[in-house]
């Protein structure tokens, strides 16, 4: 039933490491390989699954944080005419709420995924480029200081440690309050502070974080696939990884570049989106969705992702029609690019665009549908179990499509022009985001945790955790679309009475309290399960990919001998196929080539601190900001340097050689 | 049975829905619904929305059933543990039929919205949507009969000013138009992107600075349009009579918009209001606009008055004359507003401020005093005008009246007491 390579033992192998000595890097420094300090090893490490599951835990931290934020709006919102908290303070939640989700919670959790997974999934021992994987995972948390760095001071303020005054007059905000697609020109420093420039930086930094890691993916899954993993063999999962990340890099300087326009309009005074000097504030717009409609996609492809793997597992049955939900995929990353004035139907795009905008958008619901056809196809004549993964991918084919469903409304340009900017739309892109994005991730968390680390789920919590969010999101979501149709803008901190929103907002809000608890419930059931007895075993669910094939947690070096496949499910039909599409094992009798662990990466990243903190006070005329941004730069430039300079370096280790 | 137990949680889940359901079937005509429709443009919107309600309710019928249905069916049962069912991989045909049946539901909500797209974008190019067809009162120029009817909207941080370029008045937050009648609206914006939305009406356009956008607006269908509609047929009196019948009972009325799109911290209170009349209402609003308040507080005629005023103050007695002295004097409220007729109430920063008692609302109608039968409810009036002016800040968080760099009255020494803010209360509810 499993091959070799699943169930190697070597009692010497962990003495084998401990044995090892760190050796000296090409700068004569000694390289943080193989110690014994738990907070060196994970801050130094170039491991694809310790960075996977740093992003996890820092992005599940983050969709706290995003869903605290959340809960303070809709008690806000509760009843009309509140005064729970201020307009600015309101506008600054929901501005932060959507900011944190995107960048903070959802991309990091994809990628979480993408790294723990995808090397697994073709037979690679890491991604191509270990220490630029450290290096994004630091990025990122450097970029999410610089972003939510204005709390801080608003903390500070709040315990009249720190105040706007004297050399710091010019911060008339700390955090951003213009919204998480910033359209000018309300950025523009007349109308919002150094919450502004710390959302233009913290971004910029977020964006270098995804590009690096997203030409890793890309590098990695064109180049290190284990021998017989032929692209139309890969996993769907790491087909939608390959996709992201295409679509990272081609969107992304989209917004670094209006991102790069703003910054200078602010600090340096041009005039690309200031309407006094000449600029076009639409220009914004353009560039921002050139680059937003695409990362819709970057958070809902990796989802699709998940559930394309977990439904064939749990119905046992090969994904229904793979080349076309793969090349589905593909359509739905490249017509993603060509639909983003959708966003922008009222903007007065006059009717030939808004007719030919309106009709692309039509038409990418044709391959998303094709998905969920295929989905339902792959259940079609499947032994269906109902386990906790499956539970929740079902979830996600449910209340995707109904948010699916608004997005068609939308595309009706006329029809959108009622409930463009009103809670129509924010019922829309929530059933998507929770219903579709969310309800994937849990899935995908409960189908992989036990692999990540080794131990079992245990007790029916998840069957709580299904229901609380799922009843909890309906509750809060679906009186949101008449909510919208009824006329209440999106984004306003209060609402006269006598409009008939009272008993929908009210509704929303309790829903909204359900749901926070359900996703309260689920962290308490990961929490149960890092401190489960039971183990895992390789293969827990009887999968079918490769990652399946070895063990629980896997061994720092992955596959004990590289696999050679000969199925497109290749564990599956390891375990259950013909002998001729059993898979095979690559002889490594030499011994398996390590990298080397690196402190660089981890300080280039951090002069991103200095560097993005730095610009934006400056903008606020803070005395020393400007050197504070050089040193930023010079930590950054010399991070980078000692980094190439300090040679890759790299140890061999062999789990084999009990065996041989 | 655990896998019975987890069908049941996704039944429940489902049946959770239902009361929603309920919910929202209950009261659809609100005041900024979008499901009641009061002229063309709204009407056009929701058709095509319910056009797509229908084709993705047919969609989810059917996947969804489909999708239920092989939940159910092929769900693991006790003892079934070892049969692995076949591994089919795809079915090319299944897959094609269904991508065909797709776009073919696509196209029957694409013909309709490419002709809405085309109907909503801007006022019927014929004959009876120029101002000269149907303007039936005073003086307009010859350039202006051929234009549709224009209203140019202009959004400020946080409220509207409505201007009639082709009549020569200016009001705001609350404005007046004639039913029936196409009106072509400009939008325009001063600062940061607004949107108007007037939801029974029409669908939203943005304001966008340093862009000439327009939208169209039409409350309650044109005489010929209804006669169509409702397949009449009379004599010119009945048909007549029918449709000032309808225009009476359905479309004159008072009607709530709301900016759209975020503008800063007040953006949740920058709303306003669309007041629908017959054409000869609007002739004589036209009219009293046009010519303001031709006199001064006690009668008096504006030289007597500024006379006064200059030379000897004091004997400018009573609230109004205190709260106009105010008004011009210590409280700086003219450096802002114009008050038509008042010669020295000239600024322009401001809301015109003509006729505001007549108004319902104030702030942007945030501040509410309409009765149900349309009149003003002179008590909340008077509250209302106090309140805002002691507590601009807190009505309107961030405003430019409360703090404008030394000239908002947020920043007079000393503040305006209660006294004085109730003389300037009485005297801005004596402009009616």
């Amino acid at each position: 039933m499993t091959t070799d390579t699943t169930i190697i033992s070597n009692p010497k192998q962990n003495t084998d490491i401990s044995e090892l000595k760190p050796e000296l890097s090409d700068i004569g420094l000694v390289r943080p390989d193989h110690s014994k300090n738990v907070f060196i090893d994970w801050l130094t490490t170039v491991d694809h699954k310790k960075i996977g599951l740093m992003y996890g835990t820092l992005a599940l931290f983050f969709l706290l944080v995003g869903g605290l934020e959340a809960l303070v709006i809709r008690t806000q919102l509760a009843v009309p005419e509140n005064d729970l908290i201020s307009a600015q303070r309101y506008n600054q939640l929901f501005t932060m709420h959507g900011t944190t989700m995107i960048f903070l919670a959802i991309m990091p959790l994809n990628a979480a995924f993408f790294n723990f997974l995808v090397p697994l999934q073709i037979g690679a021992r890491d991604v191509a480029f270990p220490r630029i994987n450290a290096f994004s995972l630091w990025a990122f948390v450097a970029g999410a200081l610089v972003v939510n760095f204005g709390w801080i001071l608003q903390a500070l303020e709040a315990f009249g440690l720190f105040s706007a005054s004297g050399p710091t007059a010019g911060m008339n905000d700390f955090v951003p309050a213009m919204g998480w697609f910033g359209y000018a020109p309300i950025t523009g420093k007349e109308f919002t502070g150094a919450g502004t420039d710390f959302w233009i930086m913290g971004l910029q930094i977020l964006g270098v974080a995804s590009i690096s890691a997203s030409f890793n993916f890309i590098v990695t899954i064109i180049n290190m696939r284990a021998p017989g993993v032929k692209m139309m063999r890969l996993p769907v999962f790491t087909w939608m990884t390959l996709i992201v990340s295409l679509l990272i890099i081609f969107a992304f300087p989209a917004i670094t570049i209006a991102l790069a326009q703003l910054m200078f309009d602010r600090v340096f005074g041009t005039n690309f989106f200031s309407v006094a000097g000449g600029g076009q504030p639409i220009l914004w717009q353009h560039l921002f969705w050139i680059f937003g409609h695409p990362e819709v996609y970057i958070l809902v492809l990796p989802a699709m992702g998940i559930v394309s793997e977990v439904l064939p597992t749990f119905a046992r049955k090969p994904l229904f029609g793979y080349a076309i939900v793969v090349f589905s995929g593909a359509v739905i990353g490249f017509l993603g690019f060509a639909v983003w004035s959708h966003h922008m139907f009222t903007t007065g795009l006059g009717k030939i665009a808004t007719a030919a905008f309106s009709l692309l958008t039509m038409a990418i619901a044709v391959p998303t549908g094709v998905k969920i056809f295929n989905w339902v196809g792959t259940l079609w004549g499947g032994k269906i179990r109902f386990h906790a993964p499956m539970i929740f991918a079902l979830g996600f084919v449910w209340m995707f499509m109904m948010g699916g469903f608004s997005g068609i409304m939308h595309s009706s340009a006329p029809a959108d022009a009622q409930q463009q900017d009103s809670y129509f739309v924010i019922a829309h892109f929530h059933y998507v985001a929770i219903g579709g994005i969310l309800l994937a991730i849990v899935s995908g968390i409960y189908y992989w945790l036990p692999k990540m680390i080794g131990r079992m789920w245990q007790g029916k919590l998840n069957i709580w955790v299904g229901i609380l969010t799922v009843v909890g999101l309906n509750i809060t979501f679906f009186p949101m679309h008449f909510l919208g149709l009824l006329g209440m803008p999106r984004r306003t901190h209060t609402y006269l009475s006598g409009f008939g929103w009272e008993t929908y907002n009210l509704v929303c809000t309790i829903g909204s309290y359900i749901l926070a608890f359900g996703v309260l419930l689920l962290l308490v059931d990961i929490i149960r399960c890092f401190r489960s007895k039971i183990p895992a075993g390789n293969d827990p669910w009887d999968a079918r990919t490769l990652e399946w094939a070895t063990s629980s947690p896997p061994k720092v070096y992955n596959f004990a001998q590289t696999p050679i496949v000969n199925a497109r499910d290749a564990f599956w039909a390891d375990k259950y196929g013909p002998l001729d599409r059993k898979m095979g094992m690559v002889d490594e009798s030499h011994g398996i080539h390590m990298p080397s662990q690196s402190w660089m990466p981890l300080i280039a990243s951090f002069g991103f601190i200095p560097l993005g903190l730095g610009m934006s006070l400056m903008q606020a005329g803070v005395p020393y900001a400007g050197y504070t941004a050089i040193l930023g730069l010079v930590i950054l430039v010399l991070g980078i340097a000692l980094w190439a300079i300090e040679g890759p370096g790299g140890y061999h280790l062999h789990p084999n050689k009990q065996s041989h | 049975m655990k896998k019975l137990k987890a069908l049941r949680i996704w039944l429940m889940s489902i049946l959770g829905l239902i009361p929603l359901i309920f919910i929202s079937g209950c009261n659809l005509n609100t005041r900024m619904s979008t499901f009641v429709t009061k002229g063309p443009v709204a009407e056009t919107q929701l058709d095509l929305f319910m056009l797509t309600v229908w084709v993705t309710g047919f969609i989810f019928l059917a996947v969804g059933g489909v999708y239920v249905y092989v939940v159910i069916r092929f769900r693991d049962k006790k003892g079934d543990e070892n049969i692995i069912p076949t591994q089919g991989h795809g079915n090319p045909l299944i897959e094609l039929s269904l991508i065909g049946i797709s776009i073919l539901l696509l196209v029957i909500i694409a013909v309709p919205t490419l002709q809405g797209i085309w109907y909503t974008h801007d006022v019927p190019d014929d004959e009876s949507s120029l101002l000269g067809s149907w303007y039936s009162h005073g003086d307009i120029s010859d350039a202006a009969k051929e234009e549709p009817f224009i209203i140019r909207a202009i959004g400020y941080r946080w409220w509207w000013e409505f201007e009639y370029p082709q009549l020569g008045i200016t009001t705001a937050n609350e404005f007046v138009i004639p039913a029936g009648r196409p009106i072509h609206i400009e939008l325009r914006s001063v600062d940061v992107i607004h949107s108007f939305w007037l939801p029974k009406i029409a669908g939203k356009v943005d304001l966008i600075p340093g862009r000439a956008n327009s939208m169209w607006i039409q409350a309650g269908d044109s005489k010929e349009a209804w006669i169509e509609k409702n397949n009449f047929s009379g004599s010119d009196s009945e048909t007549q009579l029918a449709y000032l019948k309808y225009l009476e009972d359905e479309i004159y009325d008072y009607y709530y918009g709301q900016c759209a799109e975020y503008c800063g911290d007040s953006h949740a209170r920058m709303l306003f209001r669309a007041h629908v009349v017959s054409d000869d209402r609007f002739y004589s609003w036209i009219d009293r606009m046009k010519t303001g308040h031709t006199k001064a507080p006690d009668d008096m005629n504006w030289d007597n008055w500024y006379q006064a005023y200059d030379q000897s103050p004091e004997t400018l007695t009573g609230d109004i004359n205190e709260g106009l002295k105010l008004f011009m004097g210590r409280a700086k409220c003219a450096t802002c507003h114009v008050v038509k007729g008042n010669p020295r109430a000239v600024g322009v920063a401001g809301p015109n401020l003509t006729y505001l008692a007549e108004r319902h609302s104030i702030a942007a109608g945030w501040l509410n005093h309409r009765n149900e039968d349309n009149t003003v409810d002179k008590k909340a009036q008077l509250a209302n005008f106090i309140q805002w002016i002691k507590h601009t800040d807190d009505v309107k968080p961030g405003n430019l009246m409360w703090k404008a760099k030394g000239g908002g009255i947020g920043e007079l020494q000393p503040l305006l007491n209660d006294e004085e803010i109730r003389k300037i209360s009485l005297y801005l509810q004596s402009l009616q």
